[in-house]
């Protein structure tokens, strides 16, 4: 069976989780899918699971799960895995995971597959596919160890809408045994930089700018777009490299790698480090007075017209609704 | 503040053909003559052996057989002999090829090599010897008593924007050693600061430079045969400016496509890169890359000026070897076996001085007398006066070229040169401007498939730093933001292979320059060519740089 982990804080669901459950249902074949839940509380968590069409939602509670350590992780998931054998662990290539997936794979000695973008196949012939040198290659591979493959996917390579839903998975708890002795971290609350944080690859709607809105003063034109669409705002690298918006606006090969389910692109050109960070987005919307811009060639709605004009009349349409 | 400091017999800074050479060959003269072992460090700032690493490239194999006798049983790399040779003069429309290959140009008998994978593999070799090869690790400065070379002092870790000690913050370590061998590549950072410090160049020529532009292409099949080497010259470029390309094919269609301008043009508005593109719009290179993938891009400076210009090489606890002491030779185009050769004999000299126990400047000249007797100085003496030859067009330079290859080198006096950021003449010489204007001369029709704007081409080099960090590129910028518009029209930002340098131009205020530092390829153009010397280019965090793959 292929047991999928999703990621949950303070008992609010992960976006991502339901991206590698849909990656779990395209590959499971024959298998079935358990899907489970760590934390101290996670009852809420799991009934949103139970939405999707898997055969089982397992919850794992334990008091020294309430904040995130990854010693206490992996010797839940190690604990999990031992008592259900899946043959594959599958999970989203958050930073949570990638802080203790390596953790987990070392002590069962057993593969570990980081940020696939596809899989082909399945079963246990999957096969799975992930970049190389900031994907300039990509490589297929295949788990040999015996004992389950731990697999990650890239954030935005399998669409969370994608997921089947509509089953009626049981759920029920699972045994997690931890030795709360043998925890060395000691968590301290978690905090937000003293400039506004912000995780834009949890953003599903990014309206982002570029060069085209010439000064930090027309900033507001984009930001009142982005709030009428509910949506994050986010910018290429001159924006950040000028201090108009902070660097962890910036999308692209030194920024964010984002696949909301719009991006809207203003003003951007598309050079290629920008595209690399933004072009798994489902829809990609542009707008740019440059008719040969790259960034049209990624784009499925294009606009070659002024934005200065465009997006208050968008802006404008919007809030009447 | 005190650092950790390190002790070792022989530091070699710089993991290229020269330094790794050097490396096996103090491991092989230990083994060969015993004794108490030497500790040996060798230095390298790329993360990996071979990572900041790129040539066209055409091997002459004869060091490669005095080094390592059974090559070819290690597994040394060598992709393909060279089958055949062509050289063809360029128009804009068309080819002539030239019926005799030069003899300088004919490669019988050498093979084509990615020099970034037979790095890796020299690096192999030396880590199989056990020698410590530290990567990630970058020269800082030199560490001197004011006398001697005392040793090395690695980069510091962990430095934020504004200077500032980051969370992660490491103090570059001091590394003293016996003998210190610069291999830190061409116009090196280290080396640069020893010929100041020492006058290395005080009774030489100046040195004379090029950059070479390179791309690695996938094309589809049987366009042309493996083993084939193809040099150019002419167009792109005109009579008053050097260089050519060079197509090199590889087994499994692969193709090495480069470009090389001499750093000495006098256009201020002239674009290396642009030429670049302009090249492969001839229907010689677009018939090869049409339908192709690129797949890799970088670009390196060239040392081309010849015996001559190369500065004294040995002072107390120093040696000099590879490109940082500028080996090539600019006419068979080939300097990999020179490098690999002058690092062999620092070796050997360093040995010797250190099991003597004595390596002061006299003791370490024997370097110098090794260099005259050795193949390096039979190839590169007759044709030292080349590069200079063509300081005066493409025609002389030609003529001259011939005239040396007939009289076996012998010329009545030696050509002097001049360095060739004081040969870009000023806009308002070259042009008749007095305002100041950007775009380049030689604007090329960027089309994205086969030709790309820098942004786009330096994607493909991998390039990455630490982004957190301050600019390894210092430049006193009050020259741009007042002389260097109307004088040059700010030529770094043609100049630069990668576009690190870009002027933001805000309306009421002076013209700015934007140092895109984590885009730079570490080629050193920038700190050649700039005709007012305000550049300083000093190793990034250790570990940051391109990653040319197959390059």
């Amino acid at each position: 069976m292929i047991l999928v982990v999703a990621e949950q804080r303070e008992e609010a669901l992960n976006r991502a989780s339901w991206e590698a459950i849909a990656a779990a249902q395209q590959m499971a074949g024959a298998w079935p899918i358990a899907v489970l839940a760590l934390g101290a509380s996670v009852g809420d968590v799991a009934t949103q699971l139970a939405q999707a069409d898997v055969a089982e939602v397992l919850t794992g509670e334990h008091a020294a799960l309430r904040h995130y350590t990854p010693d206490a992780f992996t010797m839940a998931l190690k604990g999990v895995i031992d008592q259900k054998k899946p043959a594959v662990v599958l999970m989203a290539h958050t930073y949570q995971a990638r802080d203790f997936a390596p953790m987990l794979a070392a002590r069962l000695r057993v593969s570990l597959i980081t940020d696939v973008i596809g899989i082909s196949g399945d079963g246990a012939s999957a096969t799975f596919t992930r970049p190389m040198f900031q994907g300039k290659l990509t490589a297929t591979v295949r788990a040999t160890s015996s004992g389950p493959a731990i697999v990650t996917v890239q954030i935005g390579a399998f669409r969370a809408d994608a997921v089947r839903r509509g089953g009626s998975p049981s759920v029920s708890p699972v045994e997690i045994t931890i030795d709360t002795a043998a925890i060395r971290q000691q968590p301290e609350a978690p905090f937000q930089e003293a400039k506004q944080a912000v995780d834009l690859s949890q953003a599903e709607r990014i309206v982002a700018v570029g060069r085209g809105i010439k000064s930090q003063d027309n900033l507001p034109l984009a930001q009142n777009l982005a709030k009428a669409m509910g949506a994050e705002i986010a910018a290429s690298r001159p924006i950040c490299d000028s201090g108009w918006l902070p660097m962890e606006r910036q999308v692209g090969s030194s920024g964010q790698t984002v696949a909301p389910r719009l991006y809207v692109a203003l003003g951007i050109s598309g050079a290629i480090q920008h595209l690399v960070g933004m072009k798994g987005s489902r829809t990609i919307v542009a707008i740019n007075k440059d008719a040969d811009a790259p960034i049209f060639e990624v784009a499925d709605y294009g606009i070659v017209g002024d934005l200065f004009e465009i997006v208050p009349a968008l802006t404008a349409e919007l809030e009447k609704k | 503040m005190t650092r950790e400091t390190l002790e070792v017999d022989v530091l070699i800074v710089g993991g290229g053909p020269a330094g790794l050479s050097a490396a096996l060959r103090l491991s092989q003269l230990q083994k060969q003559q015993g004794g108490e072992p030497l500790a040996i460090a060798v230095l390298e700032k790329a993360r990996e052996a071979g990572a900041h690493i790129l040539s066209g490239a055409v091997l002459d194999p004869s060091t490669l057989r005095d080094l390592i006798p059974d090559f070819q049983a290690k597994g040394a790399p060598l992709l393909s002999p060279v089958q055949r040779d062509n050289v063809y003069m360029l128009t804009e429309r068309s080819k002539l090829r030239l019926p005799i290959v030069p003899p300088p140009l004919k490669n019988h008998g050498n093979y084509l090599i990615s020099l970034s994978q037979f790095v890796q593999w020299l690096a192999q070799q030396v880590e199989a010897e056990g020698i410590d090869f530290f990567s990630g690790f970058a020269g800082q400065d030199v560490l001197t008593d004011g006398i001697r070379v005392i040793g090395v002092r690695t980069g510091d870790r962990g430095v934020g924007k504004q200077g500032e000690h980051k969370p992660t913050y490491e103090a570059g370590v001091d590394i003293h050693a016996k003998v210190t061998i610069f291999c830190d590549g061409v116009r090196g950072n280290l080396t640069k600061r020893l010929i100041q410090e020492f006058q290395l160049s005080k009774d030489r020529e100046p040195e004379q430079y090029a950059v070479g532009l390179k791309e690695l292409w996938d094309i589809p099949g049987g366009r042309i045969e493996p083993g084939t080497v193809v040099h150019t010259l002419g167009y792109p470029l005109r009579h008053e400016e050097f260089g050519g390309a060079f197509i090199y094919a590889l087994p499994e269609n692969r193709l090495a496509l480069g470009f090389v301008t001499g750093l000495d043009y006098a256009d201020p508005l002239f674009d290396p890169h642009m030429a670049f593109n302009r090249l492969k719009k001839h229907p010689l290179v677009a018939s090869l890359i049409e339908g192709g993938t690129l797949v890799r891009y970088g670009a390196k400076a060239l040392p081309e000026g010849g015996w001559n210009t190369i500065p004294k090489l040995h002072m107390a606890g120093g040696l000099i070897a590879g490109d940082a002491g500028g080996f090539m030779n600019s006419m068979r185009l080939k300097g990999i076996h020179l490098a690999m050769r002058s690092g062999m004999l620092a070796a050997e000299t360093a040995f010797d001085a250190i099991r003597a126990g004595d390596t002061s400047e006299a003791a370490l000249k024997t370097y110098q007398d090794k260099i005259d007797a050795s193949p390096i100085r039979t190839e590169l003496y007759p044709v030292r006066n080349v590069h200079q030859a063509f300081g005066y067009g493409l025609f002389a330079g030609l003529m001259f070229s011939g005239m040396t290859l007939l009289a076996g080198g012998r010329w009545i006096g030696d050509l002097r040169g001049r360095p060739g950021y004081q040969r870009m003449k000023t806009l308002a010489w070259y042009y008749g401007l007095d305002v100041p204007v950007t775009r380049p001369s030689n604007v090329a029709t960027i089309d994205r498939l086969t030709t790309f704007d820098k942004l786009t081409n330096v994607h493909y080099s991998g390039t990455a730093h630490e982004e957190d960090q301050p600019s390894h590129l210092i430049v006193q910028t009050e020259v741009c933001s007042s002389r260097c518009g109307p004088e040059y029209g700010h030529p770094c930002t043609r100049f630069c292979p990668a576009n690190v340098y870009e002027i933001i131009r805000e309306t009421g205020q002076p013209p700015r320059l934007q140092i895109n530092a984590s885009n730079c390829v570490h080629c050193k153009t920038c700190d050649i060519m700039d005709p007012y010397q305000v550049i300083t280019w000093v190793p990034p965090e250790g570990g940051g740089g391109p990653q040319y793959n197959g390059m």
